[in-house]
């Protein structure tokens, strides 16, 4: 008999062709309360944590920029701006409700003519070579199945000397902030889903998740076996999130 | 380094500051908007911190307003160093000049002008904001009683260096009074050039005595 590969879904291990189902149900189940849960979660800082991302994407007008799960579109509507007119941003997801909130938000702020959104496999990006000056993905790595895949797949879609950002939960420097933080993510965290959106398993997950994603080290070493170069990390908040930065060589 | 959450922060702080202010004064945001593209780098050099202010137009609704980066890769208008008390007082003082307050300018100093004239003509009407949340009336009550102890503030704050400077020299004899202080610095002057002049004369001796000596 033969055994079936099996990955990580939060602490649970499960066959390898369902973790992508397992996540999309989770983001269709959190898509309309997305944003309220962000802010409530992360006491607001997780837009200060976006803006530093988008400072270190150095984008310039003109620029052809990827926001890989772009979710509800905070990344998206802050590039459009910053590409202006004759750039462009691809606001992509794999899941259909967030890229529908994220659509329909952007359009509600006026935000269009630059954007495009495409439901996309980070895995698999139905991007041509060398296409973007800049990847961003934000949140989202965690969730993938098969990191180094979608990490190489964003290697491909780069131009050369182009910039991947990673905006992800991370490990915190001190043990005592761990402590608390572990604390806040599984006993307040699912509490306050229950409470807000009605669903204590799509928080928990996320908590989970969190803590089975690579620390900061591992997944720097993963960028530089993916190919990419000059990679680095900026701790945030404690390190309870971090930004990887590599470019394409 | 320090935390970038905290420096993200700032500039975010600072941004709805300025544009909260400016979305009360359209008159302002208009000529910002004729702006739009102009990049202002400012590198302090105590504290030290640099940020660039960035005006754009684009906000969807009718004015400029200015984002603030702590990077920025593009082309920079206009640059400027020199210390926060510096900046300040250029700020402040309608008469104030980069160069008199040491305030180092790279690139377009039409840009500085422009921005430095918006802000001294900055009027934000307060009481818009107050009467969407109290009402008319009561906003322009309020408003009225703020300018007025505003203005007593400013004149109060104003008259109180002068007046604590008096108490200390003439009351209590602390300091010695301005005018004294002022014929005594004026003599020590004298006294300075007296001997400056005694010195290039003694040089000037030595030299013929020195030639002197050679024939």
């Amino acid at each position: 008999m033969t055994e079936r590969k099996t990955t990580h879904f939060g602490y649970q291990q499960v066959p390898v062709e369902e973790k992508a189902g397992r996540v999309a149900d989770v983001f269709h189940s959190v898509a309309a309360r997305y944003d309220v849960m962000n802010d409530l979660m992360s006491g607001g800082i997780h837009r200060l944590w976006k803006r530093f991302t988008i400072e270190l994407s150095a984008a310039r007008p003109g620029q052809t920029i990827l926001d890989i799960a772009g979710g509800t579109g905070d990344l998206t509507a802050r590039f459009s701006r910053i590409v202006g007119p004759t750039g462009k941003v691809v606001l992509a997801d794999i899941n259909a409700s967030m890229l529908k909130v994220g659509r329909d938000r952007l359009l509600d702020r006026g935000i269009a003519g630059n954007v495009e959104t495409v439901q996309a496999d980070a895995q698999y990006l139905p991007f041509p070579d060398n296409t973007f000056d800049c990847i961003t993905i934000a949140f989202g790595l965690r969730n993938v199945t098969d990191k180094d895949l979608a990490l190489r797949s964003m290697l491909r879609v780069l131009k050369p000397g182009g910039r991947l950002l990673v905006l992800e939960f991370s490990k915190p420097e001190s043990k005592l902030l761990e402590k608390v933080y572990d604390q806040y993510s599984f006993r307040l965290l699912p509490f306050m889903g229950k409470l807000v959106a009605d669903d204590a398993d799509s928080y928990r997950y996320l908590a989970e998740s969190i803590r089975m994603h690579p620390d900061q080290e591992t997944l720097k070493g993963m960028m530089s076996e993916a190919g990419f170069v000059d990679c680095e990390f900026h701790n945030m908040t404690g390190g309870i999130v971090a930004l990887h930065k590599g470019i394409k060589p | 380094m320090t935390d970038p959450t905290f420096r993200a922060g700032f500039d975010a702080t600072l941004e709805t500051a300025i544009n909260t202010a400016l979305r009360y004064d359209p008159g302002s945001r208009q000529r910002l908007a004729r702006l739009a593209g102009k990049v202002l780098a400012v590198n302090l050099t105590a504290p030290t911190l640099s940020l660039f202010l960035v005006i754009d137009d684009e906000d969807g609704e009718e004015g400029g307003y200015i984002e603030v980066h702590s990077r920025w890769s593009g082309e920079v208008t206009t640059e400027l160093s020199g210390s926060a008390l510096a900046f300040i007082q250029l700020l402040r003082n309608r008469d104030a000049t980069p160069a008199k307050l040491g305030v180092t300018v790279r690139g377009s100093s039409a840009l500085l002008a422009e921005l430095q004239s918006i802000l001294r003509d900055l009027d934000i009407d307060w009481e818009e904001p107050l009467a969407k949340l109290i009402g008319d009336s009561p906003a322009h009550q309020l408003g009225t009683g703020v300018r007025l102890a505003a203005s007593w503030l400013k004149d109060a704050l104003g008259a109180a260096p002068r007046a604590t400077a008096e108490a200390v020299s003439e009351e209590w004899r602390m300091t010695p009074p301005q005018a004294q202080f002022e014929a005594f610095a004026e003599d020590v002057a004298a006294f300075a050039q007296g001997v400056d002049r005694l010195e290039a004369r003694l040089a000037l001796l030595k030299s013929k005595l020195d030639a002197r000596g050679k024939n």
